[in-house]
């Protein structure tokens, strides 16, 4: 199944740590994206796309439930930067453009295609040139622990904006590409996008045990199942 | 380029949202012809918002599919005077809508009534503690010029438009049990029973009782029976979808201004309506008495000159501001002179609360939410309590609400959690079906520093200058946030099953407004209703003072925000101002109150 192009493939390649070596079989055999794996990125370099998965899989790193980019959110961001939302839909992008306070919110000259290209062109060459990918697990977390509290208003623009995007990737209805098997969604407990309550609403600490059910209709496994698939019981 | 110049019509409405069509409906059928102008798109309950695909957590509720979009028109935003006003280029603290229904088809469907000292506010304060009580140089403290009496038959008849759910607390002056013993007496119950309720909200009303308050169920514009309102429109049951507010109701559950109005009217001979429709300014008659119609880019961007003999402004408050501005209509606030009213006493909602985490015991499930599920109590409110030694003016109720488990949104954590890592991923799996919270949804007083105005660098797609908003909390609201915060917590402290408790405060000391994180869309003030030319923009029928054929709607009426989200009271305005239109304006053309 590995082609020329396969994504596993380019971000298994992702230095010492190799935390994104394993994406879930099932992950991609879903929604409308099932043959993401095949295709090159639509937005994103490979080196691009290995830098996500590093910095994801920090935010959202593996335990019982999959991390970030074996959740597909990798996948996730280069969909939404190759379209509309990357582009800058929703983003009044006129200037001139200032600093601004925080309380003013986004100010960057960027709409967030070019902010994450910039982003990453920026802080990956930062610190005596060994890149994120090439820095054991410590080191990346100091990396994106040091990120995270740059006064620099472009990098915590960056920053703020990849945590975003992360967030969204994970839990997401998987017809975007990530929340793949829908693990975000089995790590919570959400049901998903058919709901109705009426007779459940009062029927106090009850759990609701009904697999997730996106908008594309396929059915999840439910919590337990779903580590089992993934070999992550216990 | 000249305008294309049309037929004349007898009216014509900006905006079909709650109020401009409550306004084509009233008028169409007293015999008026109405033509409404709306910016957005046609769009319907049935066909455009129907499950799976509308819930949709992504594109609706945080990419804003169904609002307004910002690269056609935005504000610009400031704290204070002394800073440089920069562009909203994101939606984030309020969500204005667009299209058909505007914000109507994705509010949440609290729906509240103003406290009769609400409506009289500097004249509750002066009786009750004197007039230097409200000597204050940072806050206009007004009379709305309009009491409760007089506005209750159209607070009532909103509520069966609306199918509103809840318990009266006030009957004819009969305090009942299980309502809000502070509210002005009703003329009737209302429409429908009160929603159920989940055990988050449940354990808030048993701790709020322990403390000797009354509870009661949150007054809701979700469905909780089939219902047909005073139009014939048919509404349904409320699923508890959980995907309410920043949505539309594909189940026809949610009371909205399509379902409950445009649909009863649309096939009327007397109604018309043209989408994509973008009123660039409301035009005046050469001695600036009356406004001659109105100015609009058709849809494919041309530009037309609707004659009308009325004007009704109902683009929504902050757009309804910003077309007087652009037009020249009224006079516009100066904040160094304080004089003008246009702009002037512009407020928002003062928010503060304790987040709750519940033991093991607790499952709230918390996907199982409405818009307006929750329960509140009232002891806090304007006028409802002995503010004499607390030092400042207003208050706001105290409630909790589950209104969705979206895991985008909803990822409740410990208060020490860090944002992101092993540690978060597991208190976010963890707490996510535990959590509640106590919330104060605090009144905003109006201040001679917190205003509207055009921005002098920014413009919109279409080359006029953007609205600009300078605005932070009052000294006033902070202290009644610090003090209303604390009575939550209190509440939260006697509930039962709470593990931790985390307090937060929009507007806590040092903390300035800010206009990224969601608070509310009530944005209020900017012309204001009152008795006295010099502090309103329309006098006590909704009528403005400079230009008689031009009535105002919405939100921007409000003297000073009240502790109330502002559906409720900004309808139950429309109708007694459309009151006043169909049974003295119509067949006698003028101001209807002296200067
Ligand atoms: C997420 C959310 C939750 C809310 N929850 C509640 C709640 O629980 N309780 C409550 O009381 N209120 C709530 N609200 C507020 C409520 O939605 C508004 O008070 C109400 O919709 C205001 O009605 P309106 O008619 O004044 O304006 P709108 O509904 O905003 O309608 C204005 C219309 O005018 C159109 N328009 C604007 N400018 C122009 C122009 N130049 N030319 C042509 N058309 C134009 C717009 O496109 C829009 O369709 C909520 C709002 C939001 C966004
Ligand atoms: S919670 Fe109820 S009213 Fe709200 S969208 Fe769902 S079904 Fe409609």
């Amino acid at each position: 199944m590995v082609t020329q192009f396969s994504r596993r493939a380019i971000l298994a390649h992702i230095g010492a740590a190799g935390v994104s070596a394993a994406l879930p079989v099932r992950a991609i055999a879903q929604n409308a994206y099932a043959e993401l794996e095949g295709r090159p990125w639509f937005f994103l370099t490979d080196d691009e796309a290995r830098y996500l998965a590093a910095v994801t899989d920090i935010f959202i790193p593996e335990d019982e439930f999959p991390s970030a980019s074996q959740a597909g959110v990798v996948d996730f961001i280069d969909l939404q930067l190759a379209g509309p939302y990357g582009r800058g839909a929703g983003l009044y992008m006129e200037g001139p453009f200032r600093e601004g306070e925080p309380t003013q919110g986004y100010q960057a000259e960027h709409v967030p295609a070019a902010l994450i290209r910039r982003g990453i062109a920026e802080t990956d060459q930062a610190d005596g040139g060994l890149k994120l990918v090439d820095r054991d697990a410590e080191g990346r977390r100091a990396f994106v622990g040091s990120l995270s509290q740059s006064e620099d208003v472009f990098q915590s623009a960056f920053y703020e904006e990849l945590l975003k995007l992360a967030n969204w990737g994970y839990f997401a209805d998987p017809i975007y590409g990530g929340n793949k098997d829908y693990a975000g969604w089995e790590m919570v407990g959400f049901p998903g996008a058919h709901a109705y309550y009426t007779s459940f609403v009062d029927d106090h600490n009850r759990p609701f045990d009904m697999p997730p059910k996106g908008i594309a209709h396929v059915p999840g496994q439910g919590p337990a199942q779903f580590l089992r698939t993934n070999g992550r019981e216990g | 380029m000249a305008a294309r110049t049309l037929p004349k019509t007898d009216v014509v409405i900006i905006g079909s949202g709650w109020t401009g069509l409550a306004a084509a409906y009233e008028l169409a059928q007293a015999g008026q012809r109405c033509v409404v102008l709306e910016r957005g798109k046609p769009r319907h309950d049935a066909t455009s918002f129907a499950g799976p695909e509308e819930h949709d957590d992504l594109k609706y509720a945080h990419q804003y599919g169904h609002m307004m979009d910002v690269r056609e028109q935005t504000l610009t935003f400031r704290n204070n005077s002394d800073q440089t006003a920069l562009p909203m280029r994101r939606l984030g603290s309020f969500l204005p809508g667009q299209g058909l229904g505007g914000a109507g088809i994705h509010w949440n469907g609290q729906s509240w009534r103003p406290l009769p000292a609400d409506l009289e506010m500097r004249s509750h304060y002066v009786e009750r503690y004197g007039e230097q009580f409200l000597d204050d140089d940072d806050m206009t403290v007004q009379d709305w010029g309009v009491s409760y009496d007089e506005l209750e038959p159209f607070l009532d008849f909103y509520e069966k438009v609306a199918g509103i759910g809840g318990n009266a607390g006030n009957l004819n002056g009969e305090i009942r049990d299980g309502g809000n013993p502070f509210e002005g007496p009703r003329s009737e119950d209302y429409p429908n029973p009160a929603m159920k309720q989940p055990v988050a909200t449940t354990l808030f009303a048993e701790g709020a009782a322990e403390l000797g308050y009354k509870p009661f169920p949150i007054p809701s514009a979700n469905m909780t029976r089939a219902y047909e309102n005073p139009y014939g429109a048919q509404l349904h049951p409320c699923t508890y979808c959980g995907f309410c507010e920043r949505f539309g109701c594909g189940y026809y559950a949610k009371a909205d201004p399509i379902i409950c109005i445009y649909d009863r009217i649309r096939d009327h001979e007397n109604f018309e309506i043209r989408f994509n429709s973008w009123v660039m300014r409301v035009d005046k008659s050469s001695d600036g008495k009356t406004a001659t119609g109105v100015t609009y880019l058709d849809e494919d961007g041309r530009e037309v000159f609707q004659p009308a003999d009325i004007v009704c402004m109902n683009a929504y408050g902050l757009w309804n501001v910003h077309l007087m501005l652009v037009s020249g209509l009224g006079t516009p606030y100066d904040p160094q002179s304080r004089t003008g009213t246009v702009g002037r006493n512009y407020a928002y909602q003062t928010l503060a609360g304790a987040n709750v985490l519940f033991d093991e015991e607790i499952i709230t499930n918390p996907f199982m939410g409405a818009g307006a599920l929750g329960m509140a109590i009232d002891e806090f409110n304007t006028g409802n309590y002995d503010a004499a030694e607390l030092g400042f003016v207003g208050g706001g109720y105290i409630g909790s609400t589950q209104t969705n488990g979206r895991p985008i949104g909803h990822q409740p954590t410990p208060p020490d959690t860090p944002a992101y890592g092993a540690e978060w991923k597991r208190a976010v799996r963890e707490y996510y079906s535990r959590s509640g919270g106590v919330l104060l949804h605090g009144s905003s007083v109006a201040s001679p520093n917190n205003y509207l105005d055009l921005d002098p660098t920014y413009v919109d797609a279409f080359g006029r200058p953007l609205l600009r908003m300078t605005f932070d909390f009052p000294e006033n609201d902070r202290r009644m946030a610090q003090w209303g915060q604390a009575r939550a917590r209190e509440i939260a402290e006697a509930m039962g099953h709470v593990e931790t408790i985390a307090d937060w405060n929009r507007a806590a000391p040092g903390q300035s407004y800010s206009i990224v994180p969601y608070q509310t869309t009530h944005n209020t003030g900017g012309a204001v209703i009152g008795t006295d030319p010099a502090t309103s923009v329309v006098n006590r029928y909704g009528q403005m003072w400079d230009h008689h054929n031009v009535f105002v709607f919405g939100a921007c009426l409000f003297p000073q925000n009240l502790g109330y989200n502002p559906t409720g009271p900004l309808m139950g305005l429309a109708y007694w101002t459309l009151h006043y239109m169909k049974t003295d304006y119509l067949e006698n053309p003028r101001p209807l109150m002296d200067a």
